[in-house]
């Protein structure tokens, strides 16, 4: 466990999380590198789908970020966004995704050292969990079960035709 | 025309999909006249050792979840035996509601009273245990699936002539049709087998054939299908019954919204839905009336029970967290 490093997949909206991401980095301060920064236009736009599929497709942590409620670009989509998040938070922890891997926060343009302490917290937060792992088994043989890999090829047009 | 050789099992399942094969309506005597039923435990009182002598078979339906060795067994036994293999009912397409079991996690037997003598014959023990529960489609290679549970008359009878490509048109038939993706149905009228892997349902969710009116008005109350709501007209999801139409493949024809009872998700889910519980998820929480922190959180409180409900038919096979990982 000593060397595992989280994957963090970060959702940050182009308007105010992005911007304090950017400046996080042009002011040099230190963040963990554990973040893969996703740009998106508003937190409002992040489908739980495209949290569920990071989870499945490797990610440790989630973290959707957007404005502060009232400054959003688009009027509403942070609250669109806070209102799924609550729901999403329940499955999740229902499918074995502990606390702390998923989070939403609210970084203003402004508040990079906001940012860098959202990142830093909840890498060392999921360090601390460990890497996250599916109780799913592995498939054993399901990429050999396609109907095209098993069927001898000869044996079954010709019972699906005769007669 | 030769007789095809027609077998239907159930693996672990209640059954009703075989009798959804028998309810066919006037098709049932086609049945007889147009297949010659080799195997068929339920109507027929076969045992799985007659497959033996069984050199093959054109079609076999297979209905419920594999859960137990024998289930196993008896499925990869009959598809080396079988033409085509068609996965009949939720279960056998998605693993179904037995496969809830996969999220106990459990390894093995459940434990069995210890020193005690059981008769067999009094008291059947369970057979043993595959550590999860799996679709048919996740054991053995699968042709067709006809999902639902049970599966509609319709559907049945549409992938029967499917699979006996000597199609005939009938009122029955094209209902099914309808429903259908248009290329699968101009194969089955044209007398042409469908592509390998074909569902028989549509492509669309169930909304798309649902008759019920959206107003784009939230809700502030969650219901259940046994509190007073307005069971016609108004789409449920938006009086606050869990309705999960907008996550499952159409192709019922909105049979359970149609009569006001929310749809439960068991035609799996839709094609372009990537996550049942995730698009649900989505759906619900828009539709929630109000956009206060303290009155989110009321109303989230008010769900139980989140995947059971969501993935109440598929779990093994479409929740993208918990069906198994494949390496390819």
């Amino acid at each position: 466990m000593k060397d595992f490093e989280p994957k963090i997949i970060a959702f940050l909206c182009n308007w105010c999380s992005y911007v304090a991401a950017d400046a996080a980095g042009v002011s040099r301060l230190t963040q963990q590198p554990n973040a893969r920064v996703i740009r998106v236009f508003c937190s409002g736009m992040v489908d739980p789908g495209y949290v569920i599929k990071a989870f499945a497709s490797g990610a440790d942590g989630v973290l959707v970020a957007g404005c502060h409620p009232g400054d959003c670009h688009y009027i509403s989509g942070n609250r669109k966004a806070l209102r799924r998040s609550r729901l999403l938070e329940r499955l999740l922890l229902e499918l074995g995704v502990e606390k702390g891997r998923f989070r939403l926060e609210w970084i203003a343009a402004s508040e990079s050292p906001r940012y860098v302490e959202v990142i830093n917290t909840m890498t060392d937060d999921i360090r601390r969990l460990g890497p996250w792992v599916t109780s799913a088994p592995e498939a054993e043989a399901a990429c050999l079960k396609r109907p095209s890999d098993l069927v001898l090829d000869g044996q079954r047009p010709a019972a699906a035709t005769s007669g | 025309m030769s007789r095809k050789k027609l077998a239907l099992f159930t693996a672990t399942g209640c059954r009703t999909c075989e009798n959804m094969v028998l309810d066919i309506h006037y098709q049932v005597q086609r049945l007889d006249r147009l297949f010659e039923i080799v195997f068929w435990p339920y109507a027929l009182g076969s045992q799985l050792s007659d497959l033996d002598d069984l050199r093959s078979i054109d079609v076999c339906l297979v209905a419920g979840a594999i859960r137990t060795r024998s289930d196993r067994q008896a499925a990869e036994k009959l598809r080396g035996k079988s033409g085509l293999l068609v996965a009949l009912g939720a279960c056998a397409a998605f693993g179904g509601m037995p496969g809830l079991v996969n999220r106990s996690q459990a390894s093995g037997n459940p434990p069995s009273p210890v020193a005690v003598d059981i008769d067999p014959q009094s008291e059947p023990v369970l057979g043993e245990l595959e550590p999860q529960v799996a679709a048919l489609g996740q054991t053995v290679a699968v042709d067709y699936v006809i999902p639902g549970c049970p599966p509609t008359q319709p559907l049945v009878w549409a992938a029967i002539q499917a699979a006996l490509t000597g199609a005939g048109s009938n009122t029955h038939l094209s209902f099914a049709m309808s429903r259908l993706p248009k290329a699968v149905a101009q194969a089955i009228a044209s007398g042409v087998l469908p592509p390998r892997g074909t569902v028989f349902a549509g492509e669309k969710a169930v909304c798309a054939s649902c008759s019920r009116v959206k107003q784009e008005k939230g809700f502030s109350k969650v219901i259940r299908p046994f509190q007073d709501y307005e069971s016609t007209g108004r789409c449920l999801l938006e009086q606050g019954l869990v309705c999960q139409g907008i996550a499952t493949r159409e192709g019922c024809g909105g049979l359970c919204t149609g009569v006001g009872i929310p749809c439960r998700g068991c035609f799996g889910k839709a094609e372009a839905v990537y996550d049942p519980g995730a698009k649900m998820v989505s759906a619900i929480s828009s539709t929630f009336q109000t956009d206060e922190p303290a009155e989110i959180e009321a109303l989230t409180a008010q769900f139980h029970d989140l995947v059971g409900t969501f993935y109440r038919y598929n779990l093994p096979t479409e929740c993208a967290l918990l069906r198994p990982r494949s390496r390819c």
